[in-house]
């Protein structure tokens, strides 16, 4: 076991190299407190989610683009594929499980990818499905998984109306799921006509709406 | 729905241009202001996102126009509404006309910046060589006048005597209204006529005795703007350049928001579309041959190129395929039509030919490029980038060519921009900022002088060879980090933060201004460029790794708007890689050079369906990193790349990010 001082200084490290992006730094760091004995939850969720945590509120404040954004989630990986192994389930769990993917006749993943990141290092299980994904492979995705969210990426406003018909087959099946669009063509008018729960303008926003649908969700559930 | 309400109708008036009807309770004022033949900005295609089409509704009673406009005869303000009207500082009684509904009479004012203002089209005919070959000729003809021994009919007649003219005339037939003219013109001329034919397969025309005139017109549908080329076809000279705006912008400014409005309005969208560009056409065809002192039906034959999705409203096909993955168009080849049958009034029998197109989102117009600047005949490596609303680049030489589309958007062209106009009067076009002061001055459409900080100077607004110059200066001057940050390191009372503490950079001072505000340039206003130009210089490296070259030799750029671009500002800000400037070349509007180049001779025609198969498209979102080589592209000049040619121009230490 490391110390809590050692725990604390390679969180810092890992944080750094977050913001920094410093892709070798984070892989060498993740090493490090693999090596020593560190608790992999624990380093991940405050060295790696803290440090994005950062890269948000830069982000927020204009600071960082999405370059910048790109490089943190890379040095994120990085970290991340070394700790994941180490990772015991029964920490604390998963905060939320989500589905996530762009519609179908849409290639665009960068929005999607950087969204993935973010909810990663925050402890949510992510079900990839990549881009130009067929309606009904959402539907099935979510049964399967029995996730909380469901979140759609579409770039162009051609490939946004599938939303439109998507919405209706996923809440057919299962009405308690949440539903989250965002892209460039969309806005709140477009959740309210096509019967989504929320947008957000960035990967951050997108964080702190799901956390409130998840809250939601679960006091539902407890009641 | 219960309709039990009888839907009652009201009058719209719309001020200054006087115009008025009576539109169904419920309509929007921009759908009113289409019906009536107003122009209102619809920047962002109705998503009540860009607030360009605010109006003023005018309260009272109106004794002239005989109505009572109030602010109640409207649908009330909205959530979405109100955020965007605040944004614009609005002042009293104003709406936004996308999302605003008739409910009653009223008088709507549109203020100048909301409306689409004419504009500074300027595409001019470029010089071209081709070897005259049109698909139109025109036959004198003295024909063996008929008795009873030689009763042969009237158009056996006249193909006989063609045939022994040109034996390739051997299969011929004659369009249905000149037939039915045939008979009379014949008799009227005593025999001698002039006849028409295309392809040496159809007579079109028939005009008694002799008939030199014998014109075309060449189009380019640009999304923004439209040019049409009234050409000699026995000369291949221009007599007539004639432009307007392309109609269908009143439906948004981009092909997505435009294929998107026939997809939302299944019934009638797209054939609303097909008849406001049918009718430009219509428009220059009258206009130009007006001027030229003809007549329409003097017009045999009209080439068009287009991108993909303009072609296929015009065609009245369904866009929507088009428009998403794996964006298949209807089809490759080129298309002739006759003119009649898509209510384009040239001779009715006239042939529209429509050039063929590469794939979805790199089209005819792509097609015209190739035809007119030949890098397929060039042993050096050229890049060739057309800029309008979308990018398209192509890079190769006489052994292989590629291409591909960059979403670059209508941020470079000064949409999406807070202050962003078209090249219009009254919008600035060029601006440069001292180094050591930082202060700013610039140069407006319609006036010769630049700007001394204290001249009124009427700017509304900033057009996109100025966003381009800004963007530039202002990375030179340190005033944009290499990452695009606004640097509030900097002091200067020109960089500050807004209200809603946006960083922004002042570029003209409320006096110097005609929209009694100050005229900035924000945070986003860079991101927008940022991911713009990093679409297309990603776009660049990807072409070139995938013929596996490090650097092409020349840079054509194409576009309207590309001749306008100061091309050190374009690579100061990494529109493309390091080149050697000198071998930057401007080839004007090559799509509309296509067009002419495609009207004079057919072999071009032929040569252009097969480079349009030949060009392989590089579909650049499904490289596998396309999101880093884009990302890395986005920065100023780029994250990594070394800009040699650029030597003393760039700050001498930038920031070095990311390595």
């Amino acid at each position: 076991m490391a110390t809590k001082e050692k725990e604390q200084e390679l969180i810092k490290r890992l944080q750094d190299a977050v913001i920094n992006y410093k892709i070798a730094d984070a892989k060498k760091v993740a090493e490090e407190a693999i090596a020593v004995g560190a608790d992999a939850y624990t380093v991940t969720m405050e060295g790696l989610a803290g440090g994005m945590e950062v890269v948000s509120e830069k982000f927020d404040s204009h600071e960082y683009f999405v370059p910048e954004t790109l490089l943190c989630a890379k040095a994120l990986y990085a970290a991340l594929d070394v700790l994941k192994p180490h990772i015991k389930l029964q920490a604390g769990g998963s905060r939320g499980q989500v589905v996530l993917g762009v519609m179908q006749g849409d290639v665009h993943d960068l929005g999607k990818n950087i969204i993935k990141a973010i909810f990663e290092a925050s402890g949510w299980t992510v079900h990839d499905l990549g881009r130009d994904v067929p309606l009904q492979r959402f539907v099935e995705e979510q049964l399967k998984t029995d996730s909380d969210i469901v979140m759609l990426s579409a770039m162009m406003t051609t490939s946004m109306v599938g939303i439109k018909k998507l919405i209706p087959m996923i809440k057919e099946k299962n009405p308690k799921v949440k539903i989250m669009i965002g892209g460039a063509p969309i806005t709140e008018k477009t959740v309210e006509e096509y019967g989504a729960d929320t947008t957000a303008d960035n990967a951050p926003n997108a964080l702190k709406e799901a956390m409130k649908m998840l809250e939601t969700l679960r006091k539902g559930r407890a009641a | 729905m219960k309709e039990d309400q009888v839907k009652m109708d009201h009058t719209i008036i719309f001020q200054p241009s006087g115009r008025r009807g009576l539109v169904p309770a419920g309509t929007t004022i921009l759908d009113a202001s289409r019906k009536l033949g107003v122009d209102i900005e619809a920047v962002c295609g109705e998503l009540i996102v860009c607030g360009k089409c605010r109006v003023k509704i005018m309260e009272g009673k109106f004794q002239k126009e005989d109505i009572t406009s109030s602010m109640k005869h409207l649908s009330s303000l909205d959530e979405k509404e109100t955020k965007v009207l605040e944004r614009k500082d609005a002042v009293e009684n104003v709406r936004l006309a996308c999302c605003t509904r008739i409910h009653g009479d009223v008088l709507v004012f549109v203020p100048e910046a909301s409306r689409t203002g004419k504009q500074v089209v300027s595409k001019a005919a470029g010089k071209i060589k081709v070897k005259l070959k049109p698909a139109v000729r025109k036959y004198y003809l003295e024909l063996p006048v008929p008795n009873l021994d030689d009763p042969l009919g009237d158009f056996e007649r006249i193909e006989k005597v063609l045939y022994g003219k040109n034996p390739k005339m051997k299969k011929l037939t004659i369009d249905y209204r000149a037939l039915q003219k045939l008979p009379d013109v014949l008799r009227k001329s005593d025999w001698k006529i002039t006849v028409t034919v295309w392809n040496n397969a159809e007579i079109i025309r028939v005009e008694p005795g002799q008939a030199a005139t014998n014109i075309g017109l060449a189009v380019d549908i640009g999304t923004t703007s439209v040019a049409g080329y009234l050409t000699d076809l026995n000369t291949g000279d221009v007599i007539v350049t004639e432009s307007m705006m392309n109609p269908q912008v009143r439906y948004g400014e981009d092909v997505m928001s435009r294929i998107s409005y026939c997809m939302f309005n299944e019934e009638s969208g797209l054939k609303e579309l097909q008849d406001t560009i049918t009718e430009g056409l219509n428009t220059i065809a009258k206009a130009a041959t007006d001027k030229a002192g003809f007549s329409t039906d003097d017009i045999s034959e009209m080439t068009l190129v287009c991108n993909t999705a303009m072609h296929h409203i015009l065609l009245g096909i369904n866009p929507e395929y088009m428009g998403v993955a794996p964006f298949t168009p209807a089809l490759h080849h080129s298309v002739d039509i006759k003119a009649e049958r898509l209510g384009i009034h040239i001779l009715p029998a006239g042939n529209i030919h429509v050039l063929p197109i590469e794939a979805g989102f790199v089209g005819a117009d792509n097609v015209g490029c190739l035809i007119a600047d030949k890098p397929h005949k060039r042993k050096e490596m050229t890049l060739l980038i057309d800029i309008g609303t979308n990018g398209e680049l192509v890079l190769g030489n006489r052994d292989k060519l590629i291409s591909c589309s960059c979403a670059t958007g209508p941020a470079l062209e000064g949409a999406q921009i807070e202050f962003g106009m078209r090249a219009a009067p009254g919008a600035i076009e060029r601006v440069k900022i001292d180094p050591r002061t930082l202060e700013a001055t610039f140069k407006v459409i319609g006036s010769a002088r630049w700007s001394d900080g204290e001249a009124k100077m009427q700017a509304k607004g900033i057009c996109g060879s100025a966003i381009i110059d800004v963007i530039a200066e202002m990375f030179r001057t340190g005033i944009l980090k290499k990452n695009g940050q606004i640097n509030h390191d900097l002091v200067s009372k020109r960089i500050r933060k807004n209200d809603k503490g946006l960083s922004e950079y002042v570029l003209a001072w409320r006096h110097e201004t005609a929209i009694d505000a100050d005229i900035v340039v924000n945070q986003k206003d860079v991101r927008a460029i940022q991911l713009a130009k990093g679409a297309l210089y990603s776009g660049c490296l990807i072409m070139l790794r995938k013929l596996g070259i490090k650097k092409f030799d020349r840079l054509a750029v194409a576009g309207a708007f590309g001749s306008h671009i100061d091309k050190v500002a374009a690579m100061v800000i990494g529109m493309f890689p390091d080149c050697d400037l000198k071998r930057v070349e401007y080839i004007g509007n090559a799509a509309g050079d296509g067009a002419r180049i495609a009207l004079l001779s057919t072999d071009e025609r032929k040569e252009a369906n097969v480079i349009a198969r030949k060009v392989e498209y590089v579909e650049l979102a499904l490289e596998e990193d396309f999101n880093d080589r884009f990302g890395e592209a986005m920065q100023f000049p780029h994250m990594f790349d070394e800009f040699p040619h650029l030597e003393g121009i760039l700050p001498r230490e930038p920031q070095a990010v990311g390595k």
